[in-house]
């Protein structure tokens, strides 16, 4: 028998052991508990897929109060014990180019 | 198709009833390729779970109902193949972690019980299996999906999203690893059936 031939009746043979495996291993029965257990792992998924969201939104909450708090116990009481803040623009204006404006003053126009 | 498309339209949109129903009808299916692919049938449920959740999960993912079975092989390639990969990493083996005197016990009891017929199939179970197992995680399941499951070349390239000459070179690289250890083990019993190459050849 030459090489060919060999091959082919191999390859034949590996196709008839395929077919037997297939028939060796029938579909499977599923047992009683198959739904219940899915089901329950799908709920589980879901209630591990809400805390993650949960966590993340209590962990966005958070974040927000603690701005807030450090906007509300740092920057704003700063702000208002700032003088400027509290005078109007043409005031703030002057006290800033108080000392140019009397200097020009002083050496008059030219 | 083992279900109307109206039924995965449903379960698509959140009926849970609906997609219950999917899963009857193809669980039996589902968790035959399973056990064909991964070949441990204490695991099969487990792994069937797996891509049914996934599935659950993924249903509103799916473009139309028409390709629903490509999208559900998908999954189950997905997870058998996770499976394998994992089986792998632990290399552990159930007949391994028993003690030698056990495991001849537990033949010694299967044996008593087995009939002709339950042997074959052990037989060509594990010879199958010793085949698949010469080829990596990938090409295992793709050549199971072939050649046991006898899914079309048209059908795996819908399931695996490649082109079909892609797949005809990969399944011809994975048969051919299987046939040259099907060869050698043909070999190997025919020498053995021939008396050769046995201890007493070698005085």
């Amino acid at each position: 028998m030459d090489r060919m031939q060999q091959d082919d009746k191999l390859d034949a043979q590996l196709n008839a052991m395929f077919a037997e495996y297939r028939m060796a291993c029938p579909d499977p029965e599923p047992s009683a508990d198959f739904m219940p257990a899915m089901w329950k792992r799908i709920e589980a998924r879901r209630v591990q897929t809400v805390s993650v969201f949960r966590h993340w939104a209590q962990a966005c909450v958070l974040a927000t109060v603690a701005l807030t708090v450090l906007i509300g116990a740092v920057l704003i009481p700063r702000l208002q014990s700032d003088p400027a803040s509290n005078a109007s623009y043409v005031e703030a204006l002057v006290s800033e180019h108080s000392s140019d404006y009397i200097q020009m003053l002083a050496g008059g126009v030219r | 198709m083992l279900v109307e498309f109206e039924l995965i339209e449903r379960a698509r949109s959140g009926d849970d009833s609906a997609f219950n129903q999917i899963v009857q009808a193809y669980r039996k299916r589902i968790l035959g390729t399973i056990s064909r692919t991964i070949g441990r049938p204490e695991d099969v449920e487990d792994v069937g779970q797996e891509v049914f959740l996934r599935l659950y999960y993924s249903l509103d993912q799916l473009r139309t109902p028409e390709v629903f079975e490509p999208w559900l092989y998908r999954l189950t390639v997905n997870a058998a193949y996770d499976y394998l990969r994992r089986q792998r990493r632990r290399q552990e083996s159930r007949m391994s972690d028993l003690s030698e005197q056990q495991v001849m016990l537990a033949d010694a009891a299967a044996g008593g019980k087995r009939r002709d017929e339950e042997q074959r199939r052990t037989k060509i179970r594990e010879l199958a299996e010793s085949l698949l197992g010469q080829v990596s995680e990938e090409d295992r399941i793709l050549l199971t999906l072939k050649e046991v499951e006898g899914l079309s070349l048209k059908e795996l390239e819908k399931v695996y999203r490649v082109n079909e000459n892609a797949l005809k070179v990969r399944l011809f690289r994975a048969r051919q690893r299987v046939l040259k250890a099907f060869g050698a083990q043909e070999n190997s019993e025919a020498v053995a059936k021939a008396g050769l190459g046995s201890a007493d050849d070698s005085e």
